[in-house]
């Protein structure tokens, strides 16, 4: 290699480093914050993500469709047995619920989510970890903004927007990424904590004192609404473990299975009237 | 000169609007894949091993940069990481033989797990907690990636050797 091409590669490689370092120092006063260099690149690739997601989907579902169509008639047949019971297990639910709550309560519980819901695909996954982040083809234009919501499609706590929210595009911190925090509540015994993910499929319930008695295996976690992002009662996740905690003595040691799985997120709703939402 | 360097710099976003497609399609297919699927390093292998380091550079700083933007990381960690993996790759491509396939993969094992090797390095001093590891299946990830990029190269020459007897 000729001395002048190669003092330009080494040239080139010094200043891609020194670019880079000074990309990240610049970033750790910001913490969280996203620099208008990593929104402008979230831009410019994001509707790649969107296209090649769509192509996928849409051979999938032609796939799909064929073998689908095999069986439809029998699985019809099925369906509308168990829509029939499932139609009195509802109305037995509301009957109960009715009982529990005054009929008001609910119905302005019910209108506060009236028209606040924009349904959204999951069009792309965290590229160094899936547990951490997604990307739904929603954004400013649809009303997305930051600190909103997100439900799967069974009303299950997926996480909230975060920056950047493109014009089409947003992302999305799931319940289950180490910086996420949930403030929730167990539905029987009422343990209050800070749900926190590990970037895997479990979630840690933190701040929860070791003197507090209750919680058992299975119950449910439901958001409480105390951390201004997330509407109350949404649920969240079910305690799957409780011990006492060797390293902190002060609280326990609770671990929590998040209800979302990654093969039931293809869409999911975007709430944009909760208490963090159009900020 | 001034024709080529945009005409490389045209062709290194084309690469990684490549990366970002494979990434796309195996994130569509199973979410799960991509803790030992890094398309972005795929990429960035087979072309600085193709194009020499320069290119590699430059491709390897859109790639990272364009992997930063779709995760929660610290922005910037993984465009350092390919950066460094594209020059070196290139350059030492230039300097050894690296065409026979044994010898291609093992090189390509080699460099993606430095790679992996400094992303967690990297991760761990800026965030200063430990990285997520998955169980030891991110250790996977610079085999599956030396697998894909020894899987094009043979593509490509069964299909030039194809080429070249039908001609």
């Amino acid at each position: 290699m000729p001395f002048g091409e190669k003092r330009r590669s080494v040239l080139v490689l010094a200043g891609l480093t020194v670019f880079h370092i000074l990309l990240i120092s610049v970033q750790m006063p910001q913490g969280a914050g996203k620099s208008y260099f990593e929104r402008a690149v979230f831009f410019l690739f994001s509707p790649v993500q969107r296209v090649a997601t769509g192509a996928v989907r849409g051979v999938g579902s032609l796939w799909n469709g064929y073998f689908d169509l095999r069986g439809v008639r029998r699985e019809n047949q099925e369906l509308k047995k168990k829509n029939f019971f499932l139609t009195q297990d509802v109305r037995f639910l509301e009957d109960r619920l009715r009982f529990a709550e005054s009929e008001s309560r609910l119905r302005e519980n019910l209108a506060a989510f009236e028209g606040s819901i924009i349904a959204a695909r999951v069009i792309g996954v965290d590229s160094v970890n899936p547990h951490q982040s997604i990307v739904i083809d929603k954004g400013r234009l649809d009303g997305v903004d930051r600190d909103m919501a997100v439900c799967d499609r069974n009303g299950a706590l997926v996480g909230r927007t975060i920056a950047p929210v493109g014009l089409k595009e947003a992302m999305v911190q799931l319940v289950t990424d180490k910086d996420s925090s949930v403030s929730v509540e167990s539905v029987v015994d009422k343990l209050t904590g800070s749900m926190t993910g590990r970037s895997t499929g479990v979630c840690d319930l933190r701040y929860v004192l070791a003197s507090v008695d209750g919680g058992r295996e299975g119950e449910e976690l439901r958001t409480t609404g105390f951390d201004k992002i997330y509407p109350a009662g949404i649920p969240v996740g079910t305690i799957k473990s409780l011990e006492r905690d060797e390293a902190s003595p002060i609280f326990r040691r609770i671990v929590v299975t998040p209800y979302f799985r990654f093969d039931a997120i293809d869409a999911v709703a975007v709430l944009t009237k909760g208490p963090g939402g159009g900020r | 000169m001034r024709d080529s360097a945009a005409r490389d710099l045209l062709q290194a976003f084309l690469g990684t609007i490549v990366a970002v497609l494979v990434y796309s399609i195996a994130g569509a297919g199973a979410p799960v894949l991509l803790i030992v699927l890094n398309a972005f390093s795929v990429v960035v292998l087979y072309f600085s091993i193709r194009r020499g380091e320069v290119f590699g550079a430059v491709l390897g700083t859109m790639c990272g940069l364009a992997q930063d933007a779709f995760s929660l990381g610290v922005f910037g960690v993984a465009g350092l990481t390919k950066t460094l993996l594209g020059f070196w790759t290139g350059y030492i491509s230039r300097r050894i033989d690296v065409a026979p396939v044994t010898r291609n993969a093992l090189f390509m094992l080699v460099m993606a797990f430095l790679e992996t090797a400094l992303w967690v390095l990297i991760t761990a001093a800026v965030r200063l907690k430990a990285v997520n590891l998955h169980g030891g299946l991110i250790l996977l990830q610079p085999v599956v990636t030396a697998a894909l990029g020894g899987a094009l190269f043979a593509l490509e020459r069964w299909a030039r050797a194809r080429r070249s007897r039908g001609a």
